[in-house]
């Protein structure tokens, strides 16, 4: 049964690398069991490809469990077989089971972070020129309303951030305000995280409802300050 | 038991079916049906494996006079409008981009007064310049503009004011729609042209 | 319209008592009159009706299963002829009549494929129209000169395709020949057009423009172009020749399994490797057309572009990284598998390359497979702080997407590359050098590729999109282009070390041939319910409002689960007009006397075709 074995051992190292190395990069956290799936599946499939390429490595790999299964004369092996016959589908009927099971943990969740803006808020553009002046009342702005969750650095460790969950949004990130328009942080920071689609699950943002307390032009400066502080500029089309 | 798990067996279902034809079946087009099977249940089985969340359409929103107080809620309701039922923003941006057709609309409420913007929607081919920046004579050009105040768009006076009111306040300017400008429901509607010229005044020519 | 399903309710509840039988009947008479029923509870004249349902199906998953079927079969019925006219180009060029043969095969689905999807677009439109007025009326209002056009086009391509068709024996030789691979021409540029026309309708629904006055004929053409019309006509286009070949592989995978002979064997092998090979050459150039498509839907509307790749339909893209992978995957396993049982003995040799290819194919999968927000439970959410990874996070952006989706195209390219050279000598003096170029270029093109997709995390979105993006598609596209002729200049002058030998293939080539041909039709339909959901609650994209009780978009896996029955049903119609269109065939094949009237050129179905021409090695 080599190359059976081989496959469990590759499996094996395949979790240990997404269990324990890639969590303990520094910057890192650890997976969640949902991408650690995909990426044993990934690792199965392409040993299964690679092992039946030819007949000899397919024969290799598959007789010995064809034989296991269905060959004759296979001596002891034989209580082993009935083990595996009986054990599988009772396994298939436990994941179903635990599947369908009403338990009392949350379901696993998947929040879109970035879902898409009311098509009222995708085509503006601020009406505030980008002068220097404005960028520095802009970043003033950020330190008094902004900063506490977001952090000072633009990097969403701000002194209150550790309360909430989701955590506020890290800007230094390329992966949060680089990919989005100044229209999307206008809408976002207007309407706080009860104007979310469901997508967004309104529901567990804490970003507080910025229209009732801030006029629209200083949200526009909050907006150049947050790009200048955090060196990163928004998407545009020119 | 909900839909997800009702979909989860009929899924299961199939692939058990494939697996039983692929073990027992012979005939080797009832097999490759089989594998069909299997491969079809697995791909709605992983489909089913994300957290499910359909996209309910928002609730549809009307024009209510009674809610707009100050003019910035006009200027918000003419926000909806322009990008919804005025359908403005198939065609015109605010801000450069490479997908306008039309002219950008940046700053136009501080390039325009109140009284063009609204000729300008309602009778587009009037008095068209070429490049809207330009100044002085006008010049006859075939606008693509079409009557903003008649079917298939069909904006009402309101509608069309807030619109203005939206384009000033994008523009930063001071808003100089009035609230009470607007025709009450019910009350026979002013002429356009002339409720367009009656506004008060502080028309803003920046630049 | 609630009202409707109410007596047939009351009916089923009264009849229960009285056993199955009636039950039946009465079902069966409530079905029949379904139509009736939709069309009569609608007669007050108050208001226009707006929408008709049929209760417990309800109107959209019929209009949703009958439109898909539409598309899939019109897809069929314009690839196909572009399949069949490439190798009957083939075969006019190099003189072997095989491919000729299989250009007929083919061609002769046609008439029975065309039938069965004009009858589906039928349907659909009588659904249409009854189910969704207030649409219709809109629509027919812009579009109805271009509805005109498409009824000439469909005149002028079935009389093209009946002489195609009907002319092929009689239009052999000499000049005769030459008009006929111009008629083959002409029904691919009426297709052509046949799918360019409905697409304007479909992309206006999508990316409206706003109409002024002006004539019909005015409105209507600018209504025609609009910004998402030409790309999705090049996605199109190309799709369809991919699922042409990759139909074509996977009938010749199934009759490959149950070939009884080896000249069937034979025969279907090599059909299933010209299918895998077309299917394959289209492969390599979708995604940027698709690319392209995603960018004009994005410059577009934003909005429509976040609820694609970012918002609601998000994890719709990782299940089209899921079935795009596979596809890859499948279409390199044939490639190797290929590789190990037509050329004898070159396992050994080839093992290391394809294992490293492998594996190349893979981590980049891993990557295009890793979501930016992922599924967690609470637990894991609160240790990865929010529902994107610190560190494969970054997989989850365009950036990363793109770079491994030009990666794995490329590996692809190689896949075929190697396979093509598999069991020749070059004989060339200038082999080496050559040989050591094209290990360069392809070595310092996947180098750039990934240079520009690192570098694109650094500069603002925009560069990355006109400039970095674009730059890897063209570098593929170079290497693409620099490569295949150096490789044809190489090889003319090889000498064959070890001849191919066909039908040696094993079961699983014919099953992965089939699966191919599956994750190309889910595929379409996974993007079809992509393309519709992303206008989510507007018929005409922020024109007209869908105001129907199915304003929603369904979720995934509810979606998922009509799209694999789709995908079902289409197989089985797609396996009925083979069967049917090659009735004949098996009634002459038996006996052998096929084999005397083949040199007429007649039927080119069963094994006994390739007995004439002998295996060569491509």
């Amino acid at each position: 049964m080599g190359p059976l074995i081989k496959l469990i051992i590759l499996n094996v190292i395949a979790y240990v690398i997404c269990k324990f190395v890639v969590p303990n990069v520094p910057g890192s956290a650890p997976l969640p069991a949902s991408l650690v799936f995909l990426y044993l599946m990934l690792t199965t499939s392409g040993f299964l490809i690679f092992a039946t390429l030819s007949a000899e490595s397919k024969e290799a790999f598959w007789g010995p469990i064809q034989r296991f299964l269905t060959g004759e004369n296979i001596g002891g092996l034989q209580a082993v077989r009935y083990g595996v016959l009986i054990l599988f589908p009772l396994l298939v009927g436990w994941q179903t089971y635990n599947n369908t099971a009403v338990s009392d943990a949350p379901p696993s969740e998947n929040r879109t972070i970035h879902p898409a803006p009311p098509g009222e808020y995708t085509g503006l553009s601020s009406p505030v020129a980008k002068t220097p002046d404005n960028i520095q009342q802009g970043k003033g702005f950020y330190a008094a309303f902004c900063s506490p969750c977001h952090g000072g650095n633009f990097d969403g460790k701000g002194p209150a951030a550790r309360g909430f969950n989701p955590p506020p949004a890290n800007f230094s990130d390329p992966t949060t305000i680089a990919m989005l328009q100044e229209s999307y942080l206008f809408w976002r920071i207007k309407k706080g995280g009860v104007g979310l689609p469901i997508e967004g699950m309104p529901w567990k943002s804490a970003m507080p409802r910025w229209e009732v307390e801030l006029p629209d032009e200083w949200i526009w400066k909050i907006i150049m300050g947050e790009y200048d502080g955090a060196h990163q500029s928004p998407r545009t089309w020119e | 038991m909900s839909e997800v798990v009702k979909l989860q067996l009929i899924g299961l279902s199939v692939v058990g079916i494939g697996i039983l034809i692929l073990l027992f079946i012979r005939a080797s087009f009832v097999r490759v049906i089989g594998f069909v099977a299997i491969v079809l249940g697995l791909f709605t089985l992983v489909a089913l494996s994300v957290p499910q969340m359909a996209s309910l359409p928002p609730v549809e929103e009307k024009f209510d006079i009674a809610t707009v107080k100050t003019p910035t809620d006009m200027a918000t309701i003419g926000q909806k409008i322009f990008f919804s039922k005025g359908q403005c923003a198939l065609c015109h941006t605010i801000g450069p981009s490479e997908s306008a057709r039309c002219p950008d609309l940046k700053g136009i409420g501080a390039k325009l007064s109140r009284e063009f913007l609204f000729e300008s929607l309602t009778q587009p081919q009037a008095y068209i310049y070429l490049d809207y920046r330009h100044e002085g004579v006008a010049k006859e050009y075939p606008a693509r503009m079409p009557y903003i105040n008649k079917n298939p768009i069909g904006l009402s006076r309101n509608e069309i004011l807030s619109v203005i009111a939206f384009l000033q306040q994008m523009s930063g300017e001071p808003i100089s729609v009035t609230v009470t400008e607007l025709d009450a429901p019910g009350q026979a509607p002013a002429a356009p042209a002339k409720a367009a010229q009656s506004g008060p005044v502080a028309v803003a020519q920046a630049h | 319209m609630q009202h409707q399903g109410g007596w047939i309710q009351k009916l089923l509840r009264s009849s229960s008592g009285h056993g199955g039988t009636l039950l039946g009947l009465v079902m069966a008479v409530g079905l029949l009159s379904l139509p009736a029923l939709a069309f009569g509870a609608d007669a007050t004249p108050a208001a226009p009706v707006e929408y008709r349902d049929v209760p417990y199906v309800g109107s959209r998953n019929i209009i949703w299963v009958v439109a898909q079927l539409h598309l899939l079969l019109a897809g069929f019925v314009l690839g196909v002829p572009i399949f069949a006219w490439l190798c009957e180009v083939v075969a006019w060029k190099t003189g072997e009549k095989r491919y000729d043969k299989l250009a007929k095969e083919f061609t002769k689905l046609l008439t029975s494929a065309y039938a069965t999807t004009a009858l589906f677009g039928g349907i659909l439109l009588f659904l249409l129209i009854s189910f969704y007025p207030k649409l219709m009326n809109y629509l027919t209002d812009i579009f109805f000169p271009s509805f005109i056009v498409y009824c000439i086009l469909f005149l002028v391509e079935t009389a093209t395709l009946y002489l195609y068709w009907y002319g092929w024996d009689a239009m052999q030789d000499g000049g005769k020949k030459t008009f006929h691979i111009f008629l083959g021409f002409l029904l691919n540029f009426f297709a052509f057009f046949i799918m360019v026309v409905p697409n304007s309708w479909a992309t206006f629904q999508s990316s409206p423009v706003v109409l002024a006055e002006g004539s019909d004929m005015a409105r209507a053409w600018a209504a025609t172009w609009n910004p998402t019309w030409w790309p999705v006509n090049i996605h199109r286009l190309i799709a369809n020749v991919v699922l042409g070949g990759y139909i074509c592989g996977a009938y010749a995978g199934i009759r490959y399994l149950s070939a009884t002979n080896t000249e069937e064997r034979d025969h279907y092998d090599w059909m299933g490797y010209v299918g895998n090979f077309i299917g394959v050459f289209g492969l390599l150039a979708l995604p940027f057309a698709g690319y392209w498509l995603m960018r004009e839907i994005y410059q577009y509307n934003q909005q429509m572009g976040i609820t694609l790749m970012g918002g609601f339909l998000s994890w719709l893209f990782i299940l089209q990284a899921m079935l795009i992978g596979v596809l890859f995957l499948g279409s390199n396993y044939y490639f190797w598998l290929g590789i190990t049982y037509r050329i004898p003995g070159s396992e050994i040799k080839y093992r290391k390359p394809m294992l490293a290819m492998l594996i190349a194919l893979l981590l980049c999968l891993g990557v295009w497979m890793t979501p930016h927000s992922l599924v967690a439970s609470m637990e894991e959410a609160r240790k990865m702080g929010g529902s994107h990874h610190p560190l494969l996070g970054v997989f989850g952006v365009m950036s990363a997407k793109m770079t491994v989706a030009n990666l794995m195209i490329l590996v692809t390219f190689m896949s075929f590359i190697m396979y093509w050279r598999a069991g020749k000598q070059e004989t060339a003096g200038w082999a080496k050098v050559a040989k050591a170029i094209m290990g360069a270029i392809l070595a310092s093109a996947a180098i750039a590729v990934i240079i520009l997709g690192v570098w694109g995390y650094f500069v603002p979105a925009i560069i990355r999109i006109n400039y970095f993006s674009t730059s890897q598609v063209l570098v593929v596209l170079g290497v693409m282009l620099t490569i295949t002729p150096l490789t044809a200049l190489l090889l003319r002058s090889a000498k064959t070390t070890t001849e191919m030998v066909w039908g040696k293939m094993p079961p699983r080539a014919g099953y992965s041939l089939v699966l191919n041909a599956v994750m190309v039709v889910l595929l379409m339909t996974l993007m079809g319910y992509a393309r519709s959901s992303s206008r989510v609650h507007w018929h005409v994209y922020g024109v007209v409002r869908d105001t129907s009780p199915y304003a929603f978009s369904p979720a995934l896996g509810y979606a998922a689960a009509l799209m694999s029955l789709n995908t079902f049903f289409f197989c089985m119609l797609v396996a009925f007009i083979f069967w049917v269109a090659t009735m004949g065939d098996k009634a002459k094949a038996p006996g052998g006397a096929s084999k005397v009237e083949l040199p007429q050129g007649m039927p080119a179905m069963a094994g006994a075709s390739s007995a004439l021409d002998e295996p060569k090695a491509h």
